[in-house]
């Protein structure tokens, strides 16, 4: 490896050795303040969570306690509110990151007519302000009624904006790969779709991975667009901005903070039993 | 699957089918409306008709050609600081994450848990004229002693930039986990090094991930809002929020349309201008 | 968006199926119409849901149970259960959201919707005959109605909107900052607030506040006290006085202390909890606003109005409006329009009742003004104040 290389070279000259250890860290201390100024906000989120406020407003530091956690659907509609996001969070960004893959992978393999139609097609989602893409999502449920409204005119919502996001991520990983990988397969017997399912998808499931990541948070932030499709539904987003208006009672950060813990946990398990799984085999 | 050997010409239409048609309903058809909607003029009051009001976009262009530039310029600047700040953590996550890689990811992305008003309350509480990074700045003379972060075009632009990180980051990290090692050790046994192994190996390779990246933040980040009116003052705001009030407030609906057309055709030009500096295939792929 | 069925709107319902076509069939059927034509009849029979959309943190609730105790009562009483939604948390915005059903002749599958007279919306929706006449026969409680709110402009006869809650603007001020900041005056040209201060993004409010101090009167607005008092925003604008045009985003600033006085609304202030913080009517006046009950077409007329008469018994409004500590049940803490409300605030809240901000002293109630409705839908003016508020 390169890095005996570089250490063999170290060894001769102590000042070296000194820039190379900076330089293999500072990458990492970069990365580490990176994080920290990423989650600054869900510090703050997480304390306050814990706050004792006077009033209905969460603002400032007040008392410490236990209760909101206690009670983290002591507001009513709160729990509604962000089941339903969750639920169609998950089922958005799955949707939206399958159908984005099919499409990614016909824009970077293959020549066909209408490629340049389909790039714009995907990017103009992207630029269409929320606001007129909610009101004209909503013409199109209104005048063409046959969707009810609340979780089915969200989800298609959700998906829509989403595909476009999920395309051009995997796009990105699908530009640079080595077809070379796939022939070889081929060469040695395997037929398009056991090519398909044991190089190509294992090699693009960190893009399909990431997409999906990207869809599900997009999904579960959203205001705009569900404000004006939710029918009477209230999702977490639209609940907190209503709330906000009387002051977001603690138990809002309650949820924020679960939510970030309950994911952190599940993708520390997942990485635990990988590790199992390696030191077995 | 010797049927797609027979059909090649008909794999791409398959794969395009169920995404295209599902935004060919959900999206280019209420795009038709908004289309048909920036050609009427009236107000709320008498109703609607359509009369090839062209004028709208005239009046639109001419009225607010400020917020347009502006819309731009914001985007512009957050797009190339997201940029700067993501590539190395993407790189470090990429070469050095190893089995948390994904948990990591996953870091990036968690502040959008907890919705867009919670965290711009807590970086409100953060960056607050009292709070300690405002008295730091202070002492250090980045800031005048009356000076404040907030209610600035700094502070919107910033909001514009941390809210979209991982728009940057995560495309970036998708091409660079992919690129081969083995590339950049054969360029350091030819005696190139690091920094050289990177510029001419890793960078260019990572490419598509930078364009990915750059779209992704950029084209959302031109028609953004919210981030003008919380943390900006009148000065500051976007065509995102001109959009908003002639829709919402004034009940200008042809307006906000044609408005909303304008700005998508501004963007899309500067992605054609983008798309050529970097060069197409960065965009659109080649097909082998 | 047009609001008359246009040819092409037809064909597509047409096109699109009977479901569209039948809405209005089915809500001929259940009592509603969605354009209930001067007298006719409304049947009297009381549906077995209230949809109602509300703003948020708007009513009485117990935190232990999660549950709305007048809502509740209403459902032991009456047999309706009450679907209760809160979807409301801006005008604009909800108004924008319904509009496109409403101009369709659709209806909005709510039975009662409530929005403030301070803003366009709740003049527009009268004026445009997308609110149901009230059910006044089932409604004898309406004459608890507070004087002040009996003949409002938009609605003269109280045929489409009843009052849910009152409010006032004024403005508050943090003591730790600056001295009392008692008038519009002082809070627009005083030096010593540059850049510390905050004006409300609501043309009615802030033209309110402004136009008293000018010496004009609010209820009737002419293009020379506009923008007189336009331009004396204005000017606080250019002169960076005014650091941010807010909803009521200037709460968590003022509880900071980012903001040393801003223009606010009184209920926000009872509940900052913060001692340094003040609230106080402008010295020249200040502004009254009222968020107002509406039934949108094809809203269960009768149903609706048979809430709205329960919500008109002063011993149920005393009881949503101050909560009851003994059973922990938070109360609205906004001004009550049901007269007689008080005195059954004080038996479950003593110290409720004893607040100036929820029963203002009759001197406040004088100096507050309601503002010109028709110029809230001067499109000129709008326009003149989003630029203002957007440059």
């Amino acid at each position: 490896m390169s890095s005996i290389a570089v250490d063999q070279q170290a060894g001769r000259r102590p000042a070296a050795a000194a820039l190379a250890f900076v330089r293999r860290h500072i990458l990492t201390v970069y990365s580490v303040l990176f994080f920290a100024y990423l989650l600054l906000p869900i510090a703050v989120v997480v304390v306050f969570s814990f706050n004792n406020p006077t009033g209905k407003f969460n603002y400032t530091w007040q008392g410490f306690t236990w209760d909101n956690w206690h009670y983290w659907d002591g507001v009513p509609g709160i729990r509604s509110a962000i089941i339903l996001s969750l639920e169609i969070a998950l089922v958005a960004s799955l949707v939206a990151t399958a159908l984005g893959t099919l499409i990614a992978l016909a824009l970077v393999r293959y020549g066909f007519r209408g490629r340049a139609t389909t790039n714009i097609l995907i990017f103009l989602p992207l630029s269409t302000p929320e606001i007129v893409l909610g009101a004209s999502l909503l013409t199109l449920f209104l005048n063409v009624a046959w969707v009810p409204f609340g979780f089915w005119t969200i989800l298609i919502a959700h998906i829509m904006f989403c595909i476009s996001f999920a395309v051009v991520t995997v796009k990105a990983r699908l530009v640079g790969f080595d077809r070379h990988l796939e022939e070889a397969a081929m060469d040695l017997g395997a037929n398009e779709w056991t090519t398909f399912q044991k190089v190509t998808l294992p090699l693009t499931a960190p893009a399909i991975l990431a997409a999906l990541l990207l869809c599900f948070a997009i999904s579960i932030d959203d205001f705009v667009v569900t404000y004006f499709n939710s029918g009477s539904q209230v999702t977490f987003p639209l609940f907190v901005w209503g709330a906000a208006r009387i002051g977001a009672p603690p138990q809002v950060n309650v949820i924020g903070t679960a939510i970030f813990v309950v994911a952190v946990a599940a993708m520390l398990g997942n990485v635990i039993l990988q590790r199992r799984r390696e030191v077995r085999a | 699957m010797s049927f797609f050997h027979r059909h090649r010409g008909l794999t791409p239409y398959l794969l395009l089918a169920p995404g295209t048609a599902f935004l060919a309903v959900f999206f280019v058809v209420p795009l038709g409306f908004l289309a048909y909607q920036s050609l009427e003029s009236g107000n709320i009051d008498f109703g609607y008709a359509f009369t090839w009001s062209w004028s709208n976009y005239g009046n639109a262009f001419r009225d607010y050609h400020a917020q347009f530039v502006r819309s731009l310029e914001y985007a512009g600047i957050a797009t190339l600081l997201a940029l700067v700040i993501s590539y190395p953590v993407a790189y470090w996550i990429a070469f050095r994450g190893g089995r948390w890689k994904n948990l990591l990811l996953l870091f990036i992305v968690a502040p959008f848990f907890v919705t867009y008003l919670i965290r711009t309350l807590a970086w409100e509480t953060i960056l607050s004229d009292n709070g300690f990074v405002v008295h730091a700045l202070q002492h250090l003379h980045a800031l005048g002693s009356g000076g404040r972060l907030l209610a600035t075009s700094t502070a919107v632009v910033t909001g514009i930039t941390y809210n979209f990180l991982p728009f940057m980051a995560l495309p970036l990290y998708v091409s660079l986990e992919q690129i081969d090692h083995s590339l950049i050790e054969a360029a350091e046994d030819l005696y190139a090094s690091k920094l050289h192994a990177f510029l001419r190996v890793t960078l260019p390779l990572s490419l598509p991930g930078v364009v990915a990246g750059t779209l992704l933040t950029f084209i959302p980040a031109a028609g953004d809002f919210i981030n003008a009116q919380l943390l900006g003052s009148p000065e500051n705001h976007m065509i995102g929020n001109v959009i908003q009030s002639k829709f919402l407030e004034l009940t200008d609906y042809p307006a906000a349309a044609a408005m909303s057309f304008i700005l998508m055709a501004g963007i899309l030009v500067a992605v054609a201008v983008y798309a050529r500096a970097v060069g197409t295939e960065q965009l659109t792929g080649t097909a082998v | 968006m047009t609001d008359q069925l246009t040819r092409r709107e037809l064909l597509q319902r047409a096109a699109a199926g009977s479901a569209a076509l039948t809405l209005p069939g089915l809500l001929a059927a259940c009592g509603g119409s969605s354009k209930a034509g001067a007298g006719s009849t409304v049947s009297h029979k009381l549906a077995k849901t209230l949809h109602f959309s509300n703003w948020t943190l708007y009513i009485d609730t117990n935190n232990k149970t999660h549950s709305h105790p007048s809502l509740v009562e209403f459902q032991k009483k009456y047999g309706v259960h009450v679907d209760y939604v809160e979807d409301i948390n801006d005008n604009a915005s909800f108004f924008g959201k319904i509009q496109g059903a409403l101009s369709r002749g659709q209806s909005v599958s709510r039975d009662i919707i409530v929005l403030t007279d301070n803003d366009r919306y709740l003049s527009l929706m009268i004026k445009k005959g997308w609110a149901e006449k009230l059910d006044k026969s089932a409604i004898p409680n309406m004459k608890n109605l507070v004087d002040v709110q009996k003949h409002p402009n938009f609605d003269p006869n109280r045929d489409y909107s009843l009052p849910w809650q009152s409010g006032m603007t004024g403005i508050a001020y943090n003591d730790t900052l600056t001295e009392p900041v008692l008038s519009v005056a002082e809070l627009l040209e005083n030096p010593k607030l540059k850049g510390k201060v905050t004006c409300l993004n609501s043309m009615g409010d802030a033209l309110t506040c402004v136009m008293l101090a000018n010496g004009d009167d609010p209820t009737k607005v002419t293009d020379k006290s506009f923008n007189a008092a336009f331009n004396r925003i204005k000017r606080a604008v250019d002169s960076k006085q005014i650091r941010q045009f807010t909803g009521n985003d200037y709460a968590p600033l003022l509880a900071r202390g980012d903001l040393a006085a801003a223009m606010s609304w009184s209920g926000d202030i009872a509940q900052i909890g913060n001692k340094h913080i003040h609230w106080n009517v402008p010295k020249d006046g200040g502004a009254l606003w009222t968020d107002n009950m509406l039934i949108p077409n094809g809203g269960n007329i009768y149903t609706a109005s048979v809430y709205m008469n329960y919500v008109y018994d002063p011993k149920v409004q005393g009881l949503m409006e101050a909560g009851d500590p003994k059973r922990n049940i938070t109360g609205i803490y906004y001004i009550p329009p049901v007269v007689g409300a008080g005195a059954w605030a004080k038996k479950y809240d003593p110290t409720v009742a004893k607040n100036p901000l929820i029963f203002p002293t009759k001197k406040m109630l004088d100096s507050v003004k309601i503002f010109d409705a028709k110029a809230l839908n001067n499109q000129k003016y709008l326009t003149q104040w989003q630029n203002l508020i957007s440059a």
